[in-house]
């Protein structure tokens, strides 16, 4: 009785229209170039944004080393090298006290952050192209 | 245990896009039946549509040692189904669930259905309306069992329900049938 069951249900089985499955694929291929146009958005808008934060993060650092004095410091390390050599552990704490660590840091940030979101870009440009 | 699906996807997790559609072209037939079993033949395709992009965009988290991409794919298509008949406000799957726990300590004998009544059912748009009057719930295990080949186990693990409920279910379905043909 199951297999004759089995054939029935088969027979009676309801069949999509023949273009069905390629009309599926290309709401797939939509859908992807959809994503791939939203995100290379993304990830543009958040290079233009991170490189702006980067130039003023970078010139903002130049002027807090400058006024902390670093550059000072780091050009006694060519002009008077002895001097370094005897007093090298005030020397590296003076340095590392004239630096801006939070000017720093949220440079470095911002320069990453442009990294991965160029390279992310990127991979999205090629991504449309091979889907082209 | 990889069968040739959970090697597509493998292959298409490695860059070949090209077994991704050929999953699609695999699976639409049986996911547009199920689909038009419970919302209707016109917005099948719309289903089939949903459940396919479902599957391209969660492929990555579907994984073979939990369960085979077929019994996956047609959880996919049940809750797509589901979400649906919830949107239009019809019934839905478990509504019969806390009444069918209790039948699942009851099961007797198989179900026979008699030569006459097979004749009957030869008649594919009487079994349609035949079908249309089952409950959801024992529907559904009829579908899948008999139309996909899927295994009471299988069936289980896509409804999330224990082996002796989906063999009740199947049991119920044949006798309310069986009450129907004569």
């Amino acid at each position: 009785m199951e297999q004759n069951l089995q054939k029935l249900f088969k027979q009676a089985a309801y069949h999509p229209e023949s273009r069905l499955s390629g009309d599926v694929w290309t709401a797939i291929e939509v859908k992807k170039a959809q994503i791939t146009k939203r995100k290379k958005f993304g990830y543009l808008s958040l290079s233009v944004l991170s490189l702006s934060g980067s130039v003023f993060s970078i010139k903002s650092l130049i002027g807090e080393l400058i006024r902390l004095g670093f550059f000072d410091y780091f050009s006694l390390a060519f002009s008077d090298s002895g001097v370094i050599a005897t007093y090298w552990k005030e020397y590296t704490l003076s340095l590392a006290d004239s630096l801006p660590v939070a000017s720093l840091a949220l440079s470095f940030f911002l320069l990453f952050v442009l990294f991965i979101s160029i390279r992310r870009a990127s991979y999205q440009f090629k991504n449309k192209l091979s889907i082209a | 245990m990889e069968n040739s699906d959970e090697l597509k996807i493998k292959e298409y997790l490695l860059g070949n896009e090209e077994v991704f559609k050929e999953l699609v072209y695999k699976y639409t037939p049986s996911i547009f039946n199920f689909s038009a079993r419970f919302v209707g033949v016109d917005y099948a395709n719309d289903i089939v549509q949903d459940v396919f992009i479902k599957v391209w965009k969660n492929i990555k988290k579907f994984d073979y040692n939990k369960a085979s991409f077929k019994t996956w794919i047609f959880t996919i298509a049940r809750n797509t189904v589901t979400d649906y008949l919830r949107k239009k406000k019809m019934i839905n799957f478990s509504a019969l669930d806390k009444e069918e726990e209790s039948f699942a300590d009851n099961i007797e004998d198989d179900v026979v259905l008699p030569d006459e009544a097979l004749i009957k059912l030869e008649d594919k748009e009487f079994l349609n309306k035949l079908l249309d009057e089952i409950p959801t719930n024992y529907k559904e295990v009829l579908v899948l069992y008999y139309q996909e080949d899927m295994t009471f186990k299988e069936i289980g693990e896509l409804l999330g329900k224990p082996l002796n409920t989906v063999k009740s279910h199947h049991h119920r379905a044949l006798t309310i049938l069986r009450e129907m043909l004569k």
